[in-house]
């Protein structure tokens, strides 16, 4: 079984934003979504999961690469885990299936490990098992 | 032990033909109608665990709502969105307001009898002419409670006898 390698590290101070680098990805080779129909799309998976009320918070897609499909959002953090919850169920993007795998969170800006699009998504490491027995 | 919470409101409507809707059926899709809109398919969910419409009363318009305590607060920010009800093809508007959110069903009771009293005093002191006036006052003058006597346990109501004609 493939283990992904993560990585965790844990910031004390609450903080105002939440990052996540996204990747969506689209098995069939059609035509991709630009980066207003991308905005659109997580909005949709708001309103689909959370309502009116999730279709409200403020997300922002900072950065996006139509090539790739991957983005950089930014979400106010009392709406991360809605963001990501119904990222994750997203099924479909205009009769076709889709799925977003989240690649990486951060509070804060700065500090984005390098995109690595070969391996899984990069969250937690378990610590290496030391010697002891 | 299970924790509920009970949201009492009435039901105002321009249309008289409204209180024909009032329904346990009709009501409860309008709400959950409503949770969907606002809340998506997880409000929907949440909410829907043990949702019931325990009491209504089509004269007064007035309607008894339990939901689990973890979830109250979705369905309170919800009903402000519920705009028609349907009944039999036939849509009315109107609109729900929250009297009394409790955590028994005595206590919206309660609450309910003190508000109904004044409601009828209010309507007294706004009647247009003496016939009407006359027509409360009787009513007013007859009604009782009649309590019967019951186990203790918070889900069962006691008999609310007040007539309100």
């Amino acid at each position: 079984m493939a283990a992904a390698a993560f990585e965790r590290r844990v910031l004390r101070r609450a903080a105002e934003h939440h990052y996540l680098r996204v990747r969506l990805e689209l098995p069939d080779g059609g035509a991709r979504p630009n980066a207003a129909q991308f905005k659109q799309l997580v909005v949709t998976a708001l309103k689909e999961l959370h309502g009116e009320v999730g279709a409200a918070l403020p997300v922002d897609v900072l950065t996006y690469e139509e090539k790739t499909l991957s983005a950089i959002l930014r979400v106010i953090s009392s709406g991360f885990v809605k963001l990501w919850s119904a990222l994750t169920l997203l099924g479909f993007y205009q009769n076709r299936r889709c799925a977003f795998r989240v690649l990486q969170v951060r509070p804060c800006r700065a500090g984005w490990l390098p995109p690595d699009v070969s391996s899984g998504s990069k969250l937690d490491r378990l610590p290496k098992p030391t010697a002891f027995s | 032990f299970r924790l509920f919470r009970y949201v009492l409101c009435e039901v105002i409507s321009e249309d008289p033909r409204c209180r024909q809707c009032i329904e346990d059926r009709a009501l409860g899709l309008a709400i959950r109608d409503a949770i969907t809109r606002v809340h998506g398919d997880y409000g929907l969910a949440c909410c829907s665990i043990s949702f019931t419409v325990k009491y209504l009363n089509a004269y007064t318009g007035t309607v008894l709502l339990r939901c689990r305590k973890d979830s109250y607060r979705l369905l309170c920010s919800a009903l402000p969105f519920v705009r028609s009800l349907e009944s039999r093809a036939q849509r009315y508007p109107c609109f729900l307001n929250t009297l009394h959110v409790g955590g028994t069903i005595r206590t919206c009771q309660k609450f309910l009898i003190q508000y109904n009293t004044t409601q009828l005093l209010r309507l007294l002191q706004n009647c247009t002419n003496e016939e009407e006036r006359q027509c409360i006052q009787k009513s007013l003058l007859s009604c009782s409670l009649t309590e019967e006597p019951s186990p203790s346990g918070d889900e069962e109501e006691d008999d609310d006898g007040t007539e309100t004609d």
